[in-house]
C-alpha cells in the first residue's frame, strides 16, 4: 500500500543519523523542561527557533516537535511528586496523582503516566497517518476566497475556544493581525509602519516576540512565586515502579478514552492539549463506578489525562501540517519555524516535500520510544532536576535568550525587541490577555492578506465570492456561528460579575 | 483586592482603541487601492479599525462591572529590563564575556536579598559556558572580549 512506502520513505529520513540526534536532543530538552515547572514547551521552543537557521528543515522541525511532545511526558512528574504542574496539561495529574504518591504509591504512579503517555501518543500517531494525507488532498482544491474564510475560521476558533474571555481572546488575535503587517509589503514593495528603521523591513522577528512574549515575560512573573528547589523525600526504585495486576486493568479502558478524547480536541484549533486532559478526567469520573475514589488516589485519573494529552500533542499536527492552519501558540511557532526555512506550509506540503513531511510523522514514533526510555530508567534524574533552584535557571534562561535572538541576524536590535514584547507580555499577563492568540495572528496575518487580495483579484472585486463558493461559504457559516456563541458568553458572564457585585454589596 | 470596576480590562479596551485608531491613521499614508486591487493600506486600516471596535466591546462592559486591578512587581519587571538592555549594549562593545557577567548581576538584583557569592559563581559559569557552547559549539561569531566603544 502507498501509506507503507510513505512510512518507509519517513524511517530513512528519521533514521539518518542527524534527524535522529536532532530527535534525541528535542525529547530530551522536552522531558527537561516538562519536568521543571517554571519553563514550559512554548518559551523552550521560542528559545531555540534561532538554532533553526543554522541545521537543515527536517532537522529543526523534528527537534521542535520533540520538545512539544516530549515536554507531555515530563510535565506529570513534578505534579505527582511535588503537586506542581510541570506544564499547564498536567495540572491534572496533580488531583490524583499526588495522593497516589501520598500514599507511597509514586512510583506506580510515574511508570502508568509513562505507558499511558506512550499509548496516547502511539495511537495519536497513527491516527495523524491515517487522516493527514486524505485531508490535504481535499485541501488541494480549496481557491484563495477558502483559505481565507478557513484562516478566519482557524483564529476566530482559537481565539474562543481557549480559555478566558472571548472577546479578549479576538482583540489579541487581531493585535497579532496588526504586528504582521509590520514589514515591506511583499506586493507593491511599500514599507509599512517601518518608520525608516533598516531592521524592520523584514518584518518584526517572530524569534523575538515569541521570546518576548512567552520567556522572558514568563521570567518576571515567575522570579517571586517559583519554589522549585525542592527535594522529593520519595526514593523511586524500579521495585516501586512494578504495577499490580489491578492497575493495568483499571487503566486499559480510560486509556483508550482518554486517546479519544485528546485526539478529536487535539486537532481542534484552541482546544488543545490542556483542555483535553481536563475532559478526559471529568469524562472518567463520570462513567466511574466509584466516582468517590477520585483525588483520593484512583489510578484512572492519572492514565486518562495523561493520555489525553499526549494524543493531543501528536493529532495538534494534523491540521498543522495539513491545512497551514496552526491550532495553538506551538504550532504556530512550528509554521514559523517552517515559513523561516522557505517551506511553505499547506496541502502541497505533503506531496511536494514528502521526505519533511513523512521524516517528521516516523521521528515522533521514534521519540516516543526514546521517551519511554528517557522516562523509565532515568527517572532519577529527573527527580533530581526538581532540586535545582529558580534563582540558577532564570539568568541562563535570559542569556539564552538574548544570545539566541543576536545569533539570528548578528543585530543588537533584536535583543531590544525582545525587550519590548517582555514588557508587553508582562503587562498582557496582568491585564489577564493571552499571548498565544496574539502569535497565531501573527503568524496568520500576512498569509490572510495575501489570500484575501488574491480572492478579490480573481473576483474582480466582488466580495460575495466568499459566500458563493460552498467551501468558504461553510467556514464563514460556522465563524459567524462561533463569534455569536462568543457573544452571547461575554454578555452571560456580564451579568453573573454585576449579580456578584450586587449580593456581594 | 477587588474594585468596583474591571481595571484590566478598562486600561486594555482604552489601549487598544488608541493602538489601531493611530493604526489606522498610520496607515492611511500609504495607497488604499479599490477593492479588486488592493493597495498595502487597505487590510491594516481594516485591521487598526477592528482592533479599535474591540477595544470599545472590551472598554464598555469593564465600567460597569466589578474586578480586578493589576499588581505589577516592578522589581522584577526593572531588574530584567535593564539586564536585558546592558546585554544589548555591551554585546557590540564589549564582547561577549562581559555581557554574560553584568546580565547575570543585574539579573540576580531581582531578588530581594540577591546572595553575592553564587551569584559570582553563576556569572562565571554562565560566561564559561556561553564562550564553549555558542562561539566554540555553535561557531557563532561572538568574540568573547572586545573593545569598540
Amino acid at each position: 500500500m502507498d501509506m507503507f512506502a510513505n512510512l518507509a520513505l519517513g524511517f530513512g529520513e528519521a533514521f539518518a543519523p542527524l534527524n535522529l540526534m536532532y530527535c534525541f536532543i528535542g525529547v530530551f530538552l522536552g522531558t527537561f523542561i516538562g519536568v521543571l515547572p517554571g519553563i514550559g514547551a512554548l518559551a523552550t521552543i521560542s528559545m531555540l527557533l534561532p538554532l533553526t537557521f543554522h541545521v537543515p528543515p527536517t532537522a529543526a522541525l523534528v527537534m521542535l516537535a520533540g520538545i512539544y511532545y516530549g515536554a507531555q511526558y515530563g510535565g506529570s512528574t513534578a505534579a505527582i511528586l511535588l503537586n506542581l504542574p510541570g506544564t499547564p496539561s498536567a495540572a491534572v495529574a496533580c488531583l490524583d496523582g499526588y495522593p497516589m504518591g501520598q500514599k507511597g504509591r509514586a512510583g506506580v504512579a510515574l511508570l502508568m503516566t509513562t505507558v499511558a503517555s506512550f499509548v496516547g501518543g502511539s495511537l495519536g500517531i497513527i491516527i495523524l497517518t491515517a487522516f493527514s494525507p486524505a485531508l490535504a488532498g481535499i485541501a488541494l482544491s480549496f481557491g484563495p476566497a477558502d483559505y481565507f474564510a478557513m484562516m478566519l475560521l482557524g483564529l476566530v476558533a482559537a481565539a474562543t475556544l481557549a480559555q478566558g474571555s472571548p472577546v479578549k481572546g479576538i482583540a489579541m488575535v487581531l493585535v497579532g493581525l496588526a504586528l504582521g503587517m509590520v514589514g515591506t509589503d511583499v506586493q507593491t514593495g511599500a514599507q509599512r509602519f517601518t518608520f525608516g528603521i533598516p531592521e524592520l523591513s523584514d518584518g518584526l522577528s517572530l524569534v523575538a516576540l515569541a521570546m518576548g512574549l512567552f520567556g522572558v515575560s514568563e521570567v518576571i512573573a515567575s522570579i517571586n512565586r517559583m519554589r522549585t528547589g525542592q527535594r522529593s523525600k520519595e526514593r523511586i526504585t524500579f521495585r516501586s515502579m512494578v504495577p499490580q495486576r489491578n492497575d493495568l486493568r483499571q487503566s486499559a479502558f480510560p486509556m483508550l478514552r482518554g486517546t479519544g478524547i485528546g485526539a478529536i480536541f487535539g486537532a481542534l484549533p484552541g482546544a488543545g492539549a490542556t483542555i483535553a486532559s481536563f475532559l478526559a478526567y471529568a469524562v472518567e469520573k463520570k462513567v466511574s463506578r466509584h466516582p468517590e475514589r477520585f483525588g483520593q488516589g484512583a489510578i484512572e485519573g492519572v492514565t486518562a489525562p495523561e493520555s489525553a494529552n499526549n494524543a493531543a500533542a501528536q493529532t495538534a499536527f494534523i491540521p498543522t501540517l495539513t491545512l497551514g492552519i496552526p491550532g495553538d501558540a506551538v504550532m504556530a511557532l512550528m509554521l514559523g519555524a517552517m515559513i523561516i526555512q522557505g517551506i511553505q506550509p499547506g496541502p502541497r506540503l505533503v506531496t511536494e516535500h514528502p521526505e519533511l513531511f513523512w521524516g517528521l510523522i516516523a521521528s515522533f514514533w521514534i521519540g516516543n520510544v526514546m521517551l519511554v526510555v528517557l522516562n523509565l530508567p532515568l527517572i532519577g534524574i529527573w527527580i533530581k532536576m526538581l532540586a535545582i533552584p529558580y534563582r540558577i535557571l532564570y539568568p541562563a534562561i535570559l542569556l539564552f535568550i538574548c544570545i539566541g535572538v543576536f545569533s539570528v541576524n548578528n543585530n543588537a536590535f533584536d535583543i531590544l525587541l525582545v525587550l519590548v514584547f517582555g514588557v508587553i507580555g508582562y503587562a498582557m499577563m496582568l491585564l489577564k490577555f493571552e499571548p498565544a492568540p496574539l502569535v497565531l495572528g501573527f503568524i496568520l496575518g500576512p498569509l490572510m492578506e495575501e489570500h484575501l487580495r488574491r480572492a478579490m483579484l480573481l473576483s474582480r472585486g466582488d466580495p460575495m465570492v466568499f459566500l458563493e463558493r460552498p467551501i468558504s461559504a461553510g467556514f464563514l457559516m460556522v465563524t459567524t456561528a462561533l463569534l455569536v456563541w462568543a457573544g452571547m458568553t461575554a454578555v452571560k458572564q456580564q451579568r453573573q460579575a454585576r449579580r456578584m457585585a450586587v449580593a456581594a454589596g | 483586592m477587588r474594585s468596583t470596576r474591571d481595571y484590566n480590562d478598562i486600561i486594555g479596551g482604552v489601549l487598544m482603541i488608541i493602538g489601531g485608531t493611530w493604526f489606522s491613521l498610520h496607515g492611511l499614508q500609504y495607497s488604499m487601492g479599490t477593492l479588486r486591487r488592493m493597495g498595502p493600506a487597505y487590510f491594516p486600516v481594516c485591521i487598526g479599525i477592528t482592533v479599535a471596535l474591540f477595544g470599545v466591546l472590551l472598554l464598555l462592559p469593564a465600567l460597569r462591572r466589578p474586578g480586578g486591578f493589576p499588581k505589577p512587581e516592578w522589581r522584577p519587571m526593572a531588574a530584567i529590563c535593564i539586564a536585558i538592555l546592558a546585554f544589548a549594549i555591551g554585546i557590540d562593545r564589549l564582547g561577549l564575556v562581559p555581557a554574560t557577567v553584568v546580565l547575570t548581576i543585574l539579573a540576580a538584583l531581582a531578588e530581594r536579598r540577591p546572595p553575592l557569592l553564587p551569584t559570582a559563581i553563576l556569572a562565571v559559569a554562565l560566561a564559561a559556558i556561553a564562550v564553549l557552547v555558542f562561539t566554540q559549539g555553535l561557531g557563532i561569531p561572538l568574540p568573547a572580549f572586545r573593545w569598540n566603544l
